[in-house]
């Protein structure tokens, strides 16, 4: 299994597709999510992102996501549970109430996050990062270096994160329970590992900046790149259906 | 093809100069093998070789490092980079891509190599390496190995004139090892590039070498072909370097008049040496 955010080589229309076309349709799909609060509308849209996850075979890395955008998200539902006193009476507050349109708000919020969520994450799971890199310079004329300065970022990641997963698997190999306890205790013993993370991540960042520049990185152009990505009428029709999403919302948003 | 001229270098952040009085030609086509012990200096040199060292380590640069006809420090990095092609020692960080087909294509396109080209080169250095069937595969689900190979090929795609490959054989096995070998002494062939390579495996360099060069204290110990060099073993293991257990048999042999030859390189040439010696 690949690591978080890491290329999974694939057939699916979604690996074919144009890399622009493919981050188009997740931003625009992104703002149809922020452009509607119907929860029915918004459960639509997170079964599609499911089903594009599907599509291409990363169904469970897209359930893992969503756990992950829930868990992130549930200090601002907490928030807004608490500080949105509408809809019946749950439960009374000193200063208002908990609810049922607390609820539902909050609910909306934690669909809302992880339907907008899975389809910017299966971009660059189904997408080469060099892909996307030579394609927003060709297609949208991206200076190289700030798209190169992009994925390079997202492509160090993974690579990060295995180091960290390098240096917890050390230091339980010397007796470090990182098990034991609750996360407030695991996380008072990650701390201390950041600053060892953090020399090796500047090395390596260092170590690839060198690696780039003695491969010619400065002599690099806009028409630089090898392949082509002409648009396809798929890549044109998976457009079109992001717009569409996006009218729907604010269709939705007027008339509810 | 390269010239070296008392050339010293101590990191900005060092006390002392890693490498000192460093004289050095080398001819071109040439195959030199460069090794010493753990923090010698060698890995400093082949930054000094590929102009890493001084446009991307700030230090105080004695001396110069002269590529044909180019001065390193006159020049920008990526100048001296259309010459000479570098693989680094530690090659995960080297990548910048996530894919090897794409790691292949990085040098081509930033060299503007020709579109009809950049296929053909692909896939002759992939096909040299032995790795056409890792084309598609991610950087991270290959091993130590695999990499190396990646490695090397994305270099040798870019056909340089001059090769610096520090210990391009750190994590193969012997048998990769010697086809590593064997392709770059047929790459110099082909192409009459010249080729610098660290190892530690000085049994495998004294085979492919031309000239050898022991470096020890951030000085070089010897420069010579490897039978000259191999001559002193004593001095060798006392510096940290390992010779061959064939070399040090036959130069034991001599120190006891037994034996007047050549060093030996390997068990092949000590059985020769010593059926020699027998008849």
């Amino acid at each position: 299994m690949s690591a978080f955010l890491e290329y999974v080589p694939g057939t699916s229309p979604l690996h074919r597709m144009n890399p622009v076309a493919k981050l188009a349709a997740a931003a625009l799909f992104a703002v149809a999510c922020f452009c509607s609060s119907n929860l029915v509308f918004l459960a639509v849209l997170l079964a599609c992102g499911f089903a594009l996850a599907a599509t291409c075979g990363m169904l469970r890395p897209a359930v893992g996501l969503a756990k992950a955008v829930f868990a992130f998200s549930l200090i601002l539902t907490l928030v807004q549970i608490l500080t949105t006193p509408t809809g019946a009476v749950l439960v009374a507050l000193p200063w208002g109430y908990i609810g049922t349109g607390s609820l539902l708000a909050a609910l909306t919020t934690v669909v809302r996050l992880v339907a907008a969520a899975i389809p910017l994450f299966l971009v660059f799971y189904v997408t080469k990062m060099n892909d996307i890199t030579n394609a927003v310079v060709k297609v949208l004329h991206v200076p190289y270096k700030y798209a190169f300065t992009f994925t390079s970022t997202i492509h160090f990641i993974p690579l990060f994160m295995n180091d960290m997963k390098g240096i917890m698997e050390a230091q339980t190999a010397r007796g470090v329970e990182f098990d034991a306890g609750g996360i407030v205790r695991k996380v008072r013993l990650m701390v201390p590992l950041c600053v060892p993370l953090l020399v090796s991540s500047v090395r390596k960042t260092n170590s690839a900046a060198i690696a780039a520049e003695v491969r010619g990185f400065n002599l690099r152009t806009a028409s630089s790149g090898y392949k082509e990505y002409p648009f396809a009428a798929f890549d044109v029709a998976a457009m079109a259906a992001a717009v569409a999403l996006v009218v729907c919302a604010v269709a939705l948003g007027i008339v509810l | 093809m390269i010239e070296i001229s008392n050339f010293s270098f101590q990191y900005r952040e060092g006390a002392t100069p890693v490498v000192q009085g460093i004289d050095l030609a080398i001819p071109d086509g040439a195959f030199v093998g460069i090794t010493g012990a753990a923090g010698s200096g060698k890995s400093t040199l082949t930054y000094a070789l590929n102009g890493i060292i001084p446009h991307c380590y700030p230090g105080d640069f004695y001396g110069s490092v002269v590529v044909d006809g180019l001065d390193t420090c006159d020049v920008a990095l990526t100048d001296v980079s259309r010459l000479v092609g570098s693989v680094c020692q530690d090659v995960d960080s080297q990548f910048v891509t996530s894919v090897v087909e794409d790691e292949m294509l990085y040098g081509l396109e930033n060299f503007g190599v020709p579109r009809d080209e950049i296929e053909g080169r692909l896939e002759q250095a992939l096909d040299d390496m032995g790795i056409a069937d890792l084309r598609d595969r991610t950087i991270t689900s290959l091993s130590g190995g695999q990499k190396q190979k990646v490695a090397i090929a994305s270099i040798l795609a870019l056909n340089p004139r001059v090769l610096v490959l520090d210990e391009p054989t750190a994590e193969l096995d012997p048998a990769s090892s010697r086809s590593v070998f064997d392709l770059l002494a047929r790459y110099a062939r082909e192409h009459g590039a010249t080729v610098v390579v660290v190892e530690q495996k000085i049994a495998l360099l004294s085979q492919y070498a031309d000239m050898l060069v022991i470096v020890d204290e951030g000085r070089i110990r010897f420069a010579d072909a490897p039978a000259k060099v191999l001559e002193h073993s004593g001095e060798l293991e006392r510096i940290g370097v390992n010779c061959p257990r064939s070399t040090t048999l036959m130069n034991r042999l001599r120190a006891e008049g037994l034996y007047q030859g050549p060093s030996v390189r390997n068990v092949r040439e000590a059985r020769e040496a010593l059926e020699e010696v027998l008849a």
